[in-house]
């Protein structure tokens, strides 16, 4: 197990190594407009001299060398954009807490109703009384089918107007925390809910179910310890990536409710051509894509005996 | 001839229907059987004949678009065929009625250890808890000749050989403490050479247990190996019945010989084997007369008109045929399953 997650790491840090040699090599094809505050100001020797010394004029692979002695000691480069002459990570680190706590709180809550909606509506299709699968399945399908849009600027709309709700966020106030953070789960509620439903459906059609019954196990015992935790196990692969892409936060929802976190800060910083930022952004997004991949895959193992991470037969 | 105190699960005119988009099938017609305490009987026939969905209707396992619609079950003087909750099915799944099932390498959960698959049927039925429950899992691993237990308690499914599994799934039904054990084709997904080891391990079960054993399968085979009695299955509906000697050699229902002609063991060298012509009847339709008149070149007029009765043929033998009628013309069977009889069932030694 050690041995498996040891190579995986180093195989993820060689994806991660791949990944941020393409955008640096990709961002040094930019305009170089993106480096100062007022370039159209600029003579042509001021910028040549500013990009002296920036180190854009050293050769390619020196300034990758210098990128990542940057990263390593955890100078990331300022933004030049942005918020001119900031530590991007500073940029990052006021706003990444924010998304984090929102995200957290909408996951949480979509696990905790989108998982007993799986449950109910799996239960409700094996038996007689399917009138709440088909309400479920309603409401899976308006929620995936609809563009997101919709309902959030539904959700904001009437929602603020319920008596102490408002329509924008503040971090001091709890119940403006209420809409968003709704907002956020409904895409997941859904999410967990359709597929949970349908690997439990999958898993009580099958014979070791059946023997469950022929040995006198309760239905409700059979649901619990045999199909919902065996229907888990493909949902469980995601939940890592799930809890770690909240960090990203949501652009849409971010906006609308002018939250001040993280999403939209990529698409804002590739408008300005702010390049260190995006490098930052970009690498740290990548890493954690890998990291919730890498701690989905370890999970998966924990719960499936049947995974043998790091052998050979594995087929992996 | 077992007295009639002896009977241990009696079926009564069972009548089982499917509703299939809005059209009922009826799986089982009219069937009665009686099953002696003790004994070993097979139940036998094609596919679709309805033998599997005939003894789970015994256990409350239809699915969910199946019911009885009418007939009884009786098993130690209650009527199993009126229970509708899932609480009165659970007095004797398991605890009276438990069953063996035909795939072993499906039938266990992937993900839970072998012990505690047993330990589960152990804490239902025994009463038992932490440790002393964990002993008796053990001590019916044991009982089904494997070997290294303790092990083998920690295991999972995926640990276990074909051959393996299906000794971990009768530990399991033997671990409930059943009366009856229904075996649903319990060699048909294995090896050849695996099969003669687990007959031979119920065959010692039953014995050592006192169980009373009902063999679903379509194997003559394995019914020569194991049965003591034999009913013969065919479109929802038992033709015939007997000992065992009784419908090998002295076979009335033109079915049977069908189904006996269609031995590989009695095909010529050279030739081609015996297939039965024709399909068997649609059950979404109403069956009129002897099911099988249709496929059965001798079919007598009256076949297609009437239901034949159970005709008595021994105190221990009957079948369902319009031929055992003293005003039907003689009708002998084909000559090679006369010949059965001399070649005294060598063929299935």
């Amino acid at each position: 197990m050690a041995k498996y997650i040891g190579k995986r790491l180093l195989r993820s840090l060689l994806t991660l190594l791949i990944i941020i040699t393409i955008v640096f090599s990709l961002l040094r094809l930019m305009p170089i407009e993106g480096y100062f505050q007022n370039y159209e100001k600029m003579t042509t020797t001021q910028i040549q001299v500013g990009l002296q010394q920036l180190g854009l004029k050293d050769p390619l692979p020196v300034q990758m060398l210098h990128f990542w002695q940057g990263v390593a000691r955890g100078n990331w480069g300022e933004s030049h954009k942005y918020r001119v002459g900031v530590d991007v990570m500073t940029i990052i680190a006021g706003k990444m807490p924010l998304s984090l706590a929102l995200g957290m709180a909408a996951l949480g809550i979509a696990l905790l109703l989108g998982l007993p909606l799986g449950i109910l509506m799996a239960r409700s299709a094996s038996s007689k009384w399917k009138i709440l699968d088909r309400f479920g399945t309603v409401f899976v399908v308006i929620i995936q089918a609809i563009p997101s849009a919709i309902y959030h600027l539904l959700i904001q709309f009437y929602g603020s107007q319920l008596p102490g709700f408002e329509m924008f966020f503040s971090a001091g106030k709890p119940i403006t925390w209420l809409l968003p953070i709704f907002s956020l789960s409904l895409g997941n509620i859904a999410y967990y809910a359709m597929w949970l439903r349908r690997y439990m459906v999958d898993e009580s059609n099958k014979d070791y179910v059946k023997l469950a019954r022929a040995k006198g196990v309760p239905s409700a015992q059979i649901s619990r310890r045999h199909v919902f935790r065996n229907a888990f196990v493909p949902l469980a692969q995601f939940i890592p990536t799930s809890v770690i892409l909240t960090l990203m936060g949501s652009l849409y929802v971010e906006s609308l409710y002018s939250i001040p976190g993280m999403g939209g800060l990529l698409v804002q910083a590739i408008q300005l051509q702010d390049n260190t930022l995006v490098q930052a952004l970009v690498l740290i997004y990548a890493a954690i894509s890998i990291l919730g991949l890498l701690v989905g895959d370890i999970l998966m193992a924990l719960l499936d005996p049947r995974i043998t991470l790091g052998k050979k037969e594995g087929g992996r | 001839m077992p007295h009639e105190n002896d009977i241990i699960l009696s079926f009564q005119d069972l009548d089982i229907r499917f509703t299939l988009r809005g059209q009922v099938l009826k799986a089982i017609r009219g069937v009665s059987l009686d099953v002696y305490r003790g004994e070993s009987l097979a139940i036998v026939g094609e596919s679709g004949s309805g033998k599997s969905v005939f003894t789970k209707s015994a256990m409350g396992l239809l699915d969910a678009n199946g019911t009885i619609a009418g007939g009884h079950i009786w098993y130690e003087g209650k009527d199993l065929a009126a229970f509708t909750t899932e609480k009165e099915w659970l007095t004797i799944r398991g605890k009276e009625i438990a069953m063996v099932m035909q795939d072993p390498m499906t039938s266990l959960n992937p993900l839970k250890t072998v012990g505690d698959q047993i330990e589960e049927a152990v804490v239902l039925h025994q009463g038992l808890r932490g440790e002393a429950a964990k002993q008796a899992a053990l001590e019916a691993l044991a009982a089904v000749g494997i070997d290294d237990v303790e092990r083998r308690y920690k295991q999972y499914p995926h640990e276990f050989s074909g051959g393996m599994r299906q000794r971990v799934v009768i530990a399991i039904a033997v671990a409930c403490r059943p009366k009856v054990l229904i075996c649903d084709e319990p060699t048909t997904a294995l090896d050849v050479t695996i099969q003669a080891q687990i007959l031979d391990l119920i065959k010692q079960l039953q014995r050592k247990l006192e169980l009373t054993t009902i063999y679903i399968t379509h194997d003559l085979g394995v019914v020569a190996n194991v049965a003591d009695r034999i009913a013969v299955m065919y479109a929802g509906d038992i033709i015939e019945v007997g000992k065992c000697e009784e419908v090998f050699y002295d076979p009335k229902h033109p079915y049977t010989w069908a189904l006996l002609s269609s031995l590989p063991q009695l095909g010529v060298k050279g030739q081609e084997l015996y297939s039965i012509k024709g399909t068997p009847p649609n059950l979404f339709y109403e069956v009129h007369g002897d099911a099988f008149a249709p496929r059965n070149p001798q079919a007598l007029n009256i076949d297609f008109v009437e239901r034949p009765p159970f005709f008595d043929v021994s105190p221990t033998h009957k079948a369902r045929t319009w031929l055992l009628d003293p005003r039907a013309p003689k009708v002998e069977p084909p000559e090679h399953i006369r010949h059965l009889r001399e070649q005294g069932g060598k063929s299935y030694a």
